[in-house]
């Protein structure tokens, strides 16, 4: 049997318990796509890898490529997840990102596009969080795989957005917005779909600037809200599964409650 | 893939590869074993695991393991109620009781928040801890989850879960493993042993 080192950069997806100590660690690396190896001892506090294999950690490593498992050889941080660790928004929404790229990507193949976007996501969340980042992302990743929501004509009709044809519905089946006399979908406000317009027409950057919270614990946008509803939707109708980590904390809105 | 063993023996090692830590080849192991034991041995054996799945039950405070309604440290007049310590599971109180540093009581969750797995607040006894906020008098609240991802939403959650509440709810601090050379600390844990670091003179 030949087995053989190879080194990548990767980010730590999610990982599982293995027997006593080590752990089993989904990563998507940048040249090998997802990649699942086992760390060694990860789960010993004199562990040599210590907190570098922590979900949202940015590495380079090196793997030993087995028969049965890869095995994790060498951790070397580029971006520890420390800077996410401390806030729970910034870490559940960090978790969200990991979820739909587990969900979305299969094991080992090349993703280099969605890598360069999980690299991305990584540093907005931890440098201008804000609740658009997940839904941005989720839109985003779905455009990169060839599925983009029409939104700027009635997918029924194909009548264009007028004064007397306003597009007040979208329904994701159908693949986009719908005038109100084609109307299948759920209501969609204006404001939701021009916030729609700018994630997915190259306006990410503004959109996210104006969604930041610099403060603590500002009550969401009702437009960032609907548009976080309709992304999340429309990527589960895409992977047909729900994504269990925004469930949880849809039903379990602590921010709410201060 | 064809069972090369007879049915009982393929049966053992399936129940046996169940067991958190055990892989196929130390079920094996093990059910190889067991069989080369004598009759009396695996009697006591099955025996033992029959009484302690009958006699032990969750504690109906803070779901300790315990053999009557409380386990014996909610049953130990003591002990401070002022101060729970949460863990998450029962084998967590073990080596806090060896530092002798802690002489509150403690609060099981019965796992960890895990939200890629979908394991939320509904999935433990954390409305339990909640209510016990309520109806116990307690001051602090320590976090005790393990110092690792889960460990830390779980964490950052009960301090939201409990700032309505007039008491302290406190994470023990997060530090370099006493024993190790600073130049192996990762970049996580030396941050955050920066972050939460203490004066000198205290
Ligand atoms: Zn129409
Ligand atoms: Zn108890």
């Amino acid at each position: 049997m030949t087995s053989r080192l190879y080194r990548d950069e990767a980010v730590v997806i999610r990982s599982y318990k293995l027997g006593e100590a080590d752990r089993i660690v989904v990563m998507l690396t940048r040249e090998n796509g997802k990649v699942r190896a086992v760390a060694k001892g990860v789960r010993k506090t004199h562990s040599k890898f210590g907190g570098r294999l922590e979900p949202l950690s940015h590495v380079a490593v090196q793997i030993h490529r087995g028969t049965n498992l890869d095995v994790v050889n060498q951790v070397e941080t580029i971006d520890s997840s420390g800077r996410m660790f401390g806030d729970l928004d910034v870490m559940t929404e960090g978790l969200a990102v990991l979820e739909a790229i587990d969900q979305l990507v299969p094991d080992r193949e090349p993703v280099p596009e969605i890598f360069r976007m999980l690299v991305g996501v990584r540093k907005t969340l931890a440098e201008r969080p804000s609740a658009l980042v997940v839904p941005a992302f989720l839109l985003r990743l779905l455009a990169s795989e060839g599925v983009r929501p029409e939104l700027d004509r009635c997918v029924v009709c194909g009548e264009v957005e007028s004064e007397s044809t306003p597009l007040v519905a979208i329904d994701l089946e159908r693949g986009g917005v719908q005038c109100r006399g084609c109307r299948s979908g759920v209501g969609v406000t204006s404001g939701a779909l021009a916030l729609l317009r700018d994630v997915l027409d190259g306006r990410l950057g503004e959109a996210l600037d104006r969604a930041h919270r610099p403060g603590e614990q500002v009550l969401d946008d009702p437009v960032v809200v609907e548009v976080a509803s309709i992304a999340t939707r429309a990527f589960e109708f895409h992977v047909e599964r729900r994504l269990r980590s925004v469930a949880i904390f849809e039903r379990h809105d602590a921010r709410s409650d201060s | 893939m064809a069972s090369t063993y007879t049915l009982p023996v393929q049966n053992l090692i399936d129940h046996l590869g169940r067991l958190p830590g055990i892989g196929p080849r130390s079920a094996q192991r093990i059910a190889f074993h067991l069989l080369k034991l004598p009759a009396e041995d695996v009697q006591r054996l099955t025996q033992a695991i029959t009484d302690a799945k009958e006699r032990v039950r969750f504690c109906s405070q803070c779901f300790n393991f315990a053999e009557d309604d409380l386990c014996p440290i909610c049953a130990d007049p003591r002990r401070d109620s002022s101060v729970i310590c949460v863990v998450e599971e029962s084998r967590d109180i073990i080596p806090l009781e060896r530092t002798g540093e802690f002489k509150g009581r403690y609060h099981v969750l019965l796992g960890v928040m895990n939200p890629i797995e979908g394991i939320g607040p509904d999935q433990l006894k954390m409305r339990e801890l909640v209510m016990r906020i309520g109806s116990e008098d307690v001051r602090e609240v320590i976090v005790c989850t393990n110092p690792n991802t889960e460990g830390e939403v779980t964490a950052q959650y009960i301090g939201r879960l409990l700032k309505p509440f007039d008491i302290t709810v406190t994470r023990p601090a997060s530090g370099l493993p006493v024993g190790g050379d600073l130049e192996y600390a990762d970049e996580l844990t030396l941050g955050r042993a920066i972050s939460g670091r203490r004066r000198l003179d205290d």
